[in-house]
């Protein structure tokens, strides 16, 4: 019996991406909010990390805490069906940061 | 909302500081002459110098002052988007103050306030 196509099902996908803070923009305050909200748009646990910390991206006190400074490599990841998403849309974010 | 002013400037001052200037944070706190307490009055104020129209939320140090602003929030002294949110004092005032910088909607400023519980200092 003909049961129609395979349905598709929303795989659990896991993402990672190396991305640089803009030199002159440390990773507190408004940048450290606007990347967290971000963050939030999507429903894939992202975390980020620091110079061996690592933090839940959706939790402000989590980044604030990282202290990163301007310069600094961020190694964030994702795992959730909109990983790949969560990830672009923080690079974005994160180039465009400003104080 | 502290039982001692100086504890409530303080912590507002570091949080404007945190968030930077597009964020009201109003401290209120202590008795009318430079005692430990809080008043109606005194909270009442701070809200209303907090609201920019699209919501405040209030942190309390330690329960009893909590009492004084749920008082003024049965009695219907606010508009009805101010929101107490039970959370550290401290990091719940600087993640909230934080979020609301960034342009985040009263729910999720509350909520950002309330999860700073499980945030570890180090």
């Amino acid at each position: 019996m003909w049961r129609g196509p395979p349905r598709r099902r929303a795989v659990p996908t896991s993402s990672e991406l190396e991305v640089e803070l803009p030199s002159d923009v440390a990773l507190h305050a408004r940048p450290a909010a606007n990347f967290v909200k971000t963050a939030m748009r999507f429903r894939s646990r992202v975390m980020v990390g620091v110079n061996g910390k690592t933090a839940d991206a959706k939790s402000i006190l989590a980044v604030l805490a990282l202290g990163a400074t301007g310069g600094t490599h961020l190694s964030l990841s994702a795992e959730g069906e909109d990983a790949d998403a969560a990830l672009n849309a923080l690079a974005t974010c994160v180039s465009g940061l400003v104080e | 909302m502290s039982h001692s002013f100086e504890l409530a400037r303080g912590l507002a001052r570091l949080a404007s500081q945190v968030a930077g200037e597009g964020v009201r944070v109003e401290p209120a706190g202590g008795g009318p002459d430079g005692s430990l307490g809080t008043t109606d009055g005194s909270v009442r104020d701070a809200i209303t110098r907090a609201d920019c129209g699209q919501g405040v939320v209030v942190l309390g140090d330690l329960g009893s002052s909590i009492l004084t602003v749920k008082h003024l929030l049965e009695e219907g002294h606010t508009n009805g988007h101010v929101r107490l949110v039970d959370a550290p004092f401290v990091e719940g005032a600087i993640a909230a103050a934080v979020m609301s910088s960034a342009g985040m909607e009263l729910d999720d400023v509350a909520r950002a306030a309330e999860e700073a519980r499980g945030a570890n200092k180090f």
